[in-house]
């Protein structure tokens, strides 16, 4: 087996989204949705796992680098700082023009173009992002680089002597199928496998003032969507769905009521 | 016109077929009514010969299945390096996989080497324009999304218990056709499938489970989850991934795709967005309750009964009607303010 070059360089590929509690309207267009005003955005939950995972293992490995990295428009780069703040070392953002579908093809293509020569040995993504939950950008990365890939990983150990990383998937049925992938690599980092820490103030300081590699989506390539998103719209009940009025005593009683005829309660 | 051809990839583990698989082929005879198809399953692995013929009986479709020695279970780059040569010449139209870990990691990479559209967790099929879509959820299952494959060809996963398994009494069985191929992966090993979590939770033997959310806030309301739980015989407590991700419950707790699958008398869910990773391991229930502070939650359209209010204010709330619902005890001091 080939030995790599030290040192071993990382890259986490992190999404901002709206909070889930958020209302999510519906445009003018009835293709895509709006989000009211204002809105609160954050990095997305699997990604934190990422970018701590990433930490975690530049710890233990020496000289080892973190790059972040990031496509949307301008309030992403919020996102970027905090993972900055977690312990990523440089951030790069790709600048797309506007809020709107982007098809998760040309996210990766972007990222993968951006990727494929800078030498990365391992790249980390989420396992899914939280608003479109799609599941498909880590591991479209992975193939449009060639990499070996495992998804839903809930445990790693990188060997870089070896230039190997053992992983763990998680699978249903409470099974977990165990991996050995070559280096380079790219994992999709399922939530639960670490504790993601707070970005510490002192690096929050300096990733503010940190200027980021920025690029514009237009000179990074221009991949076909292979698919459009046509029509956006609220899902239909398939219960019931009673919904109690009145105060929240009134709804306790009526709640109480219910279950009773129904012999599910004493 | 020739039929277009739909490919169904089957799932299975230990020479046993695994029953996602139908709600996988319950999509294809969707696409197949909306244009004419022929509709076959691949299965891959060492030990494809009786998921193959349970298939051909039970459905009368035809199987191929790509025996290929050594492979005890789902490897990715075998999978994908085997399925391109093969689709090469089947050119389907659809290849539709489960949305389950496996689908969510074979069907991008997929479809990146077809150069094929890929659509994850797809709840319906259905025609615009005379052109057909997939409708998915995104958001935490608060929007639906129609998507449109710009491609010849387009990958996509079903989300368990969308379509609707059907079975037919006198079908004629299809035809089995095993294929030997060798193939070694270069880039990656498997090194075998493990237990990672014990499976005695008390969730299934249950009639009633109480299952917690991100909702619940703190870790302290688990209490209240508790003493809910208690109010009811034969309960359980339960919860979603990030609570066991918090370490709040135990993993062992977890429903959902990957966590336990209970059908329970009732269902209560507390503080739980209703995302479909969640859904799948709980639909089944017989009668579901929902309080969750949001009147948009998904999980409302789920529900037979949906409350909209704080967790941490309403179950004590509830508790308390129960406590005072009862006939008072000999030293009972709570009025009999009931309604
Ligand atoms: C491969 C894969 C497998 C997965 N497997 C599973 C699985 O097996 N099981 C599972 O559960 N998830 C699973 N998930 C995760 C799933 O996608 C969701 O992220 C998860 O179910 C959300 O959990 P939640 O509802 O507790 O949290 P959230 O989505 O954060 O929802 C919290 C809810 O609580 C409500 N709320 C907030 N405050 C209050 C309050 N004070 N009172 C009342 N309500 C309140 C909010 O309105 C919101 O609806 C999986 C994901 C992937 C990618
Ligand atoms: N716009 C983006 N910028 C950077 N990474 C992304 C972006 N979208 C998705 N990802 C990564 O891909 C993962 C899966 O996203 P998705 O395919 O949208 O479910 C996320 O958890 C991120 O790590």
């Amino acid at each position: 087996m080939k030995t790599r070059r030290c040192p071993t360089k990382l890259l986490v590929c992190i999404k901002q989204v709206c909070e889930t509690e958020t209302s999510f309207l519906i445009d003018e267009t009835g293709r895509w949705i709006r989000l009211e005003e204002p809105s609160a955005f954050r990095m997305n939950r699997p990604d934190e796992y990422a970018v701590e995972e990433a930490v975690r293992i530049s710890e233990t490995i020496a000289d080892s680098s973190i790059e972040v990295i990031s496509v949307g428009p301008a309030r992403v780069s919020a996102a970027i700082r905090r993972a900055l703040g977690m312990g990523a070392a440089h951030g790069i953002h790709i600048v797309t023009p506007e809020d709107g579908y982007l098809s998760p093809f040309v996210t990766a293509s972007w990222i993968a173009s951006f990727a494929r020569n800078r030498e990365y040995d391992l790249i980390l993504t989420g396992v899914m992002s939280e608003d479109e939950m799609q599941g498909q950008v880590g591991s479209m990365i992975a193939e449009l680089l060639g990499m070996p890939c495992a998804t839903s990983t809930v445990s790693e150990r990188l060997l870089p002597e070896t230039g190997t990383v053992r992983v763990e998937r998680e699978i249903e049925g409470g099974l977990r199928d165990a991996l050995e992938l070559r280096l380079p690599a790219v994992l999709t980092i399922q939530t639960g496998i670490n504790e993601p820490r707070y970005p510490s103030l002192s690096k929050l300081l300096r990733a503010n003032k940190y200027e980021l590699e920025t690029i514009d989506s237009r000179s990074i390539g221009d991949p076909e969507p292979p698919e459009q998103v046509i029509r956006v719209s609220y899902p239909e009940h398939t219960r019931a769905g009673l919904v109690l009025n009145g105060t929240g005593q009134e709804k306790a009683a009526h709640l109480l009521r219910i279950l009773r005829e129904r012999s599910l309660i004493q | 016109m020739i039929d277009q051809n739909i490919v169904v990839i089957g799932e299975h583990f230990q020479g046993k077929l695994k029953r996602v698989t139908y709600d996988v082929l319950a999509c294809a005879r969707e696409l197949e009514r909306l244009r004419p198809a022929t509709v076959r399953v691949v299965l891959l692995g060492d030990d494809v010969a009786g998921p193959a013929y349970e298939i051909v009986q039970v459905t009368g479709l035809d199987v191929i299945a790509m025996h290929i020695p050594g492979l005890l279970s789902y490897n990715r780059e075998v999978y994908t390096g085997v399925l391109e040569d093969l689709l090469d010449v089947l050119k389907p139209a659809y290849i539709c996989a489960a949305a389950t870990t496996e689908g969510l990691d074979l069907a991008p990479a997929l479809a990146v080497r077809l150069r094929a559209s890929c659509v994850t967790g797809v709840e319906r099929v259905l025609e615009v324009d005379g052109r057909v879509c997939f409708a998915r959820t995104m958001c935490g299952g608060k929007i639906v999304a129609q998507v449109r494959p710009e491609t010849d060809a387009a990958v996509v996963t079903v989300q368990p218990g969308s379509f609707e398994v059907t079975t037919s009494e006198d079908t004629i069985p299809g035809a089995v056709d095993i294929r030997r191929v060798d193939f070694e992966p270069r880039r990656s090993r498997s090194l075998g499938v493990t237990i990672g979590q014990a499976e005695d939770s008390g969730l299934q033997e249950a009639d009633i489970i109480v299952s917690a959310g991100r909702g619940i806030g703190k870790r302290e309301n688990l209490d209240l989850i508790d003493r809910l739980a208690a109010l009811f015989p034969k309960s359980a407590v339960g919860g979603t991934r990030p609570v066991c991700d918090l370490g709040w419950l135990e993993y062992k707790k977890q429903v959902g795709l990957t966590g336990a699958t209970v059908t329970p008398e009732l269902y209560f869910a507390c503080g739980i967005s209703g995302a479909q990773q969640h859904l799948s391991g709980m639909r089944g229930a017989h009668f579901i309750v929902a309080v969750n502070s949001d009147p948009h939650a998904a999980i409302f359209n789920v529900a037979d009964v949906c409350v909209v209010e704080d967790v941490a204010t309403f179950l004590p709330l509830f508790i308390k009607e129960w406590e005072q619902s009862l006939p008072a005890r000999e030293t009972s001091t709570s009025d009999s303010d009931s309604t």
